[in-house]
């Protein structure tokens, strides 16, 4: 569905960097390429950035393109989006998603509806990107998973990202795209290492990634849970159950085909998703499986999500609130009447 | 989308149908309530209808094929739909799943008493449809697996797909062994229907076709008989008080048109015996005995040739709850509707315990074979004047032979023995069963 | 300039302004301005206030749905801030937004017709009567939510600033305009927006239509030193001026020497434009909270009759020439009532078109409306 060549990632050369490099080397090759895009947000500048993605930058391209903002996420946010209305490609880092709820608004009311209402007269090629979930211990408020509420609103589009290679050319087709896009990283993620190829590549918006291959359980996921699904196919394999885990990359627009190809081949469906359950992607992932599946489903689609209470601070608390591998271990076998 | 009809279960032990005559053509118009066709079930010949209103776009089998439940027999066309493309595109889609069934059909192995012993149970508990997983229900239709068999693993008994497939495997070897979780107690059971000897029509001899009806008993009493351990308790019952009173009532209700039967009298004592003794009003099912929360007592009643002949059980619902009047009245009407009209499935299911009396016929006494998923059933013989002793005097007296046969699994001798105790003590002090 | 209240007109709803308020020096004198442009702008006024009466007129026949805010007495303002930037220098405000579309060259059936929810509409009937956009006239909206415009406006003076200074190399151009109500005062985004405008050096002229009423609630009541509003402004670092809003003489000199003041230095400014909205907040306004006698004040104060004045005093206007100009003004409003009834409404294609450029799913990509169609819109 992408307007854009896509350059086959196994054609380069690859070396292993980080999350956070990953995510740096695809905003710094944009931004050589196009001078409109530009990068603004608190501490991204003098500061290389609070978790250091933007390490560098500022050398680079200077301070007219490399912007620290004060925090002020509903004002730099608004600003931003004006100037992605006079075809400019701002990339707006929320040093947490959690900040950007002061900035709904716009990022909301504004950026999404802009094309329509205005008749398609004004598009909003932006990126917001930010920390999304549980840092570690960082209570409720900074803790927020954002997917739940802001996958709701049409108009935008959400990528997730679950490991350096994704992080790279996912944010790659988000700065070229024309389209506002909702880009959701993980603090706990961002020192993840892997491979990753050195030249330009995209990676469409819209395709799932089979990150493991199986036979007896599909799990759905996307961004950091993406990563205790896998570790908990690994366990699970021990037992004799082979899970096939597709990441789904971007949320809206939503794969639906890949989960629907794996679900009609393994007939149980375990959707992993670290928002809250009530109206949440995994909930809408659920739905659309029980729409599309319903003669290949031997059970309904269980749902791992975090727990449905606000973000506790207590270690023991925070790790069995997220959607974690046991969690998961117990869902599939449920799932799959092996409970 | 155009409709699929397909073979309904109008019966609860029936597992397939046959389209004895289709009512409607192709191109036919239709509304909902409309008779598309008689079905004959293995108890009797049941209208079926259709629940849309459309056109009949394609009748999918014939007059005369026998197919099993949930196989499309038909496609409607609704809303205005192009009846010719909705039929040719459903009927190529159908194809395979006839066949299927076909195959089902005549695979029809002994496990499918296990169904018979069980659906009708979880039936009768949650008056809801069977259980079952989306894909496990397609798979069954792809494998030919009779989901009526099948009592499921997963949660509520649901059958999953792994049900399914242990059942595919059995059709698949030609294993005819029942699963270990379904009946593990049962040795393997001989082919149903079959003849256990070659059969050689000799001179003279004739060949008489066999009703779907005569097949289901043949099938039905083969599997009770050769699965179920059977044993038999009788005992002889003095009916002179029973007697003398029927007359003082009878006159009575002689002008309301009632005349209550000593078979009224026996179905009344044994559904207030079940009170005293729930193992009577109980089934068998695998792992597990389900005592069944309403006394439903089947009466045998035999149908007259012109009818075809056989056997039906009429089931007087919640027996135990009823009058002598009223089971008198309903036994009546049941009867009176089988020998005329046929009876409707929801005549003839959800029996828990089993009558039969051919005292009428003179019998003295004689064993039946149990009504699966039942645990008993009583054969009443005549009641005839005899030679008796009563307080050490020989004199004349009326008695009646009954005689119980059990599933050993469910009730022990001791047990049968109380049982038939109490159903004496009912009958020959008639009045407890007026109160 | 602002002129002292008299005796004479014992209403003030704005208040005596504070001492740090000079305006830059006015570019020329009052009776220097070509008086055939003067006629334009009184017909650009005239327009504004037929459409904005059949509007009323039309809401009460509901042709037109949802909110409608009406423009009339605020003409000036419009038209002469309009008159006092460049085509090209981009322009946002809030729903009270047919006024700044006539005004920057909308014709009045595209403006007519998305308030009809017609497809004709400048945005296809997708936005309605606070949705006014208009690329070719640089015109980034109408916006519904109080006070959220003005950092769309500090986006696009960045985007001016940034696309000459960053990308051409070249000094700044243009000049975003964002026109605010006194009741977004309060609204935070507005003061987020004004600290980056202040801190980035953004050439953005925040113009605040001061009309004296947050909706039902006075100045006075909903906002502290309403008397001197452009205070809040200089708190961020950012000049502010007083100009009178009913007088479009004032608005397009005051204006013209402010925009080109920021222009050059490519830096903010704030103006308290000082107005008064003679009808409701919207079309469902009782306005039980101010008194007839307030109304009929500020009415005899109309910016029309005042330009209509001051052309006559300079032997410019005649009242053939004023009939013939109301007459085709009747006609023009007319013919574009007419023409939005023709127009069709949006077809059902329409509802899954404009969600997203990018075609995918049930979204069927964007297309321009029928007003921008064979436009160069650069």
């Amino acid at each position: 569905m992408s307007t854009v060549t896509v350059i086959d990632p196994t054609m380069t050369a690859t070396r292993e960097i980080e999350f956070r490099d990953a995510l740096r080397e695809a905003m710094s090759q944009e931004m050589r390429r196009d001078p409109r895009v530009f990068l603004l947000g608190e501490e991204v500048a003098q500061y290389n950035g609070a978790y250091k993605v933007s390490k560098g930058m500022l050398e680079e391209f200077g301070p007219r393109r490399i912007i620290d903002t004060p925090i002020s996420e509903s004002g730099f946010a608004g600003m931003a989006i004006g100037a992605a209305m006079m075809g400019l490609r701002p990339i707006v880092e929320f040093m947490s998603w959690s900040f950007s709820l002061v900035a709904a608004d716009p990022i909301l009311n504004n950026a999404p509806k802009m094309l329509y209402m205005s008749g398609g007269q004004f598009g909003c090629p932006i990126v917001f990107r930010g920390n999304d979930g549980a840092g570690g211990q960082l209570g409720s408020t900074h803790s927020w998973c954002v997917e739940g509420l802001y996958s709701n609103v049409p108009g935008l589009k959400m990528a997730i990202p679950s490991c350096p290679e994704d992080a790279k050319g996912l944010m790659t087709t988000a700065i070229r795209d024309d389209d506002p896009v909702f880009f959701l990283e993980s603090e706990r993620m961002l020192g993840m290492k892997g491979h990753v190829p050195e030249g330009d590549y995209l990676i469409p918006f819209g395709q799932a990634k089979v990150r493991r291959e199986g036979t007896d359980c599909t799990l759905v996921s996307f961004g950091r849970p993406v990563n205790f699904c896998l570790d908990a196919a690994a366990e699970l394999a021990k037992e004799g159950i082979s899970c096939e885990v597709l990441d789904m990359r971007t949320i809206r627009p939503l794969d639906i085909d890949s989960i629907v190809r794996s679900v009609r081949k393994t007939n149980y469906c375990v959707v992993v998703d670290q928002s809250w359950s009530f109206g949440s992607p995994g909930s809408e992932v659920a739905s659309q499986v029980h729409q599309h599946c319903f003669d290949d489903l031997d059970n309904f689609v269980h749902r791992v999500h975090s727990a449905d209470v606000p973000t506790p601070y207590a270690f023991n608390l925070e790790q069995e609130y997220l959607p974690n591998a046991r969690r998961i271990c117990e869902a599939v076998r449920s799932c799959l009447y092996r409970a | 989308m155009p409709t699929t009809v397909t073979m309904p279960r109008l019966s609860d032990t029936m597992e397939a149908g046959t389209v004895i005559k289709w009512h409607v053509k192709e191109g036919d118009t239709v509304a909902t309530g409309d008779v598309l066709a008689d079905v004959e079930t293995d108890k009797a010949t049941m209208e079926m209808q259709t629940y849309d209103d459309g056109v009949v776009a394609k009748l999918l089998i014939g007059a005369g094929d026998r197919v099993a439940i949930g196989t499309p027999i038909a496609v409607i066309a609704v809303d205005g739909e192009d009846a010719s493309s909705a039929g040719a595109a459903k009927s190529a889609a159908a194809a395979p799943t006839t066949a299927a069934a076909a195959v089902a059909t005549n695979d029809e192995a002994p496990v499918v008493v296990t169904g018979t012993v069980v659906m009708p149970s979880v039936h009768a508990d949650n008056g809801a449809r069977a259980r079952i997983s989306p894909v496990a229900r397609r798979m069954a239709e792809e494998l030919g697996v009779d989901i009526n068999s099948l009592r499921g693993t997963g949660p509520g008994g649901r059958v999953i797909k792994r049900d399914i497939e242990a059942a595919a495997t059995r059709k698949g070897s030609g294993a005819v062994a029942a699963p270990a979780s379904i009946m593990p107690v049962v040795a393997a059971p001989a082919p149903a229907a079959a003849a256990s000897m070659p059969v050689v029509a000799g001179p003279g001899s004739r060949e008489v076709a066999v009703s779907g009806m005569r097949q289901t008993i043949a099938r039905r009493l083969v599997e009770s008989k050769s699965t179920i351990p059977h044993y038999q308790v009788s005992m002889r019952f003095n009916m002179d008080p029973l007697l003398e009173l029927r007359k003082m009532l009878n006159a009575q209700l002689e002008p309301q048109g009632v005349k209550l039967s000593v078979n009224d009298f026996i179905v009344r004592a044994c559904a207030l015996a079940m009170a005293q003794h729930p193992y009577f009003n109980a089934s068998w099912a695998g792992d597990r005995i389900i005592i069944h929360g309403e006394v439903n007592v089947g009466v045998a009643v035999s149908l007259p040739a012109e009818r075809g002949g056989g056997l039906v059980v009429a089931v007087i619902r919640n027996a135990d709850q009823k009058g002598l009047r009223q089971i008198s009245l309903d036994t009546r009407a049941l009867a009176e509707k089988a020998r005329t009209r046929g009876l409707g499935p929801e005549d003839m299911m959800g029996a828990t315990f089993t009558i039969s009396n051919l005292g009428m016929y003179g019998v003295d006494n004689f064993t039946a074979i149990i009504n699966p998923p039942n645990s008993a059933i009583l054969a009443c013989g005549a009641a005839v004047e005899r030679p008796v002793v009563r307080n050490s005097q020989l004199c004349v007296g009326t008695e009646l032979d009954a005689t119980l046969s059990l599933d050993h699994r469910v009730i022990d001798g001791a047990m049968a023995a109380e049982y038939l105790t109490t159903v004496r003590h009912n009958l020959e002090n008639p009045a407890t069963l007026l109160v | 300039m602002l002129s002292e209240p008299s005796t004479s007109r014992p209403f003030d709803v704005h208040g005596k302004p504070g001492e740090r308020t000079s305006a830059p020096a006015a570019t020329g004198r009052r009776d220097a301005v070509d008086p055939a442009l003067c006629r334009q702008w009184l017909r650009d006024m005239l327009m504004i206030r037929e459409f904005e009466n059949r509007c009323m007129q039309q809401y009460q026949d509901k042709k037109i749905g949802g909110f409608c805010h009406i423009y009339i007495g605020q003409e000036a303002i419009a038209v002469g801030c309009t008159a006092a930037v460049r085509p090209n220098d981009p322009i946002v405000t809030a729903y009270r937004d047919h006024g700044h579309a006539l005004a920057r060259g909308m014709a009045a059936r595209h403006c007519m017709a998305e308030m009809f929810g017609k497809i004709g509409g400048c945005a296809k009937g997708k936005g309605g009567s606070m949705h006014m956009f208009d690329r070719e006239h640089h015109l980034y909206g109408g916006h519904g939510i109080v006070g959220a415009q003005i950092p769309l406006g500090v986006g696009l003076a960045f985007a001016c600033k940034y696309m000459d200074e960053v990308i051409d190399g070249q000094p700044n151009s243009r000049v975003a305009l964002a026109f605010l109500g006194d009741g977004a005062l309060n609204q935070g985004a507005i003061h987020e927006a004004m600290n980056l405008a202040g801190l980035l050096d953004i050439p953005c002229v925040i113009i605040c239509e001061n009309n004296g009423y947050s909706m039902g609630t006075s100045i006075h009541r909903g906002t502290t030193m309403g008397h001197d509003i452009i205070s809040k402004a200089i708190g961020y670092g950012i000049d502010g001026y007083v100009v009178d809003g009913m007088d479009v003489l004032s608005v397009y000199h005051d204006m013209s020497a402010i925009v080109e003041k920021c222009r050059r230095e490519s830096r903010p400014a704030f103006v308290d434009m000082r107005c008064y909205r003679f009808k409701g907040h919207s079309m469902s306004d009782p306005r039980k909270y101010r008194t007839p006698e307030e109304e009929n004040q500020y009415a005899s104060d109309d910016p029309i009759g005042r330009l209509k004045l001051h052309l006559e005093e300079r032997g410019e206007l005649t009242e053939a020439v004023l009939k013939e100009m109301q007459k085709e003004i009747r006609d023009e409003v007319r013919e574009a009532i007419a023409w939005s009834e023709a127009s069709p409404e949006p077809p059902m294609s329409e509802l899954y078109h404009d969600v997203f450029v990018e075609p995918h799913g049930p979204f069927n990509g964007t297309s321009l409306p029928q007003m921008l169609q064979g436009k160069d819109l650069r």
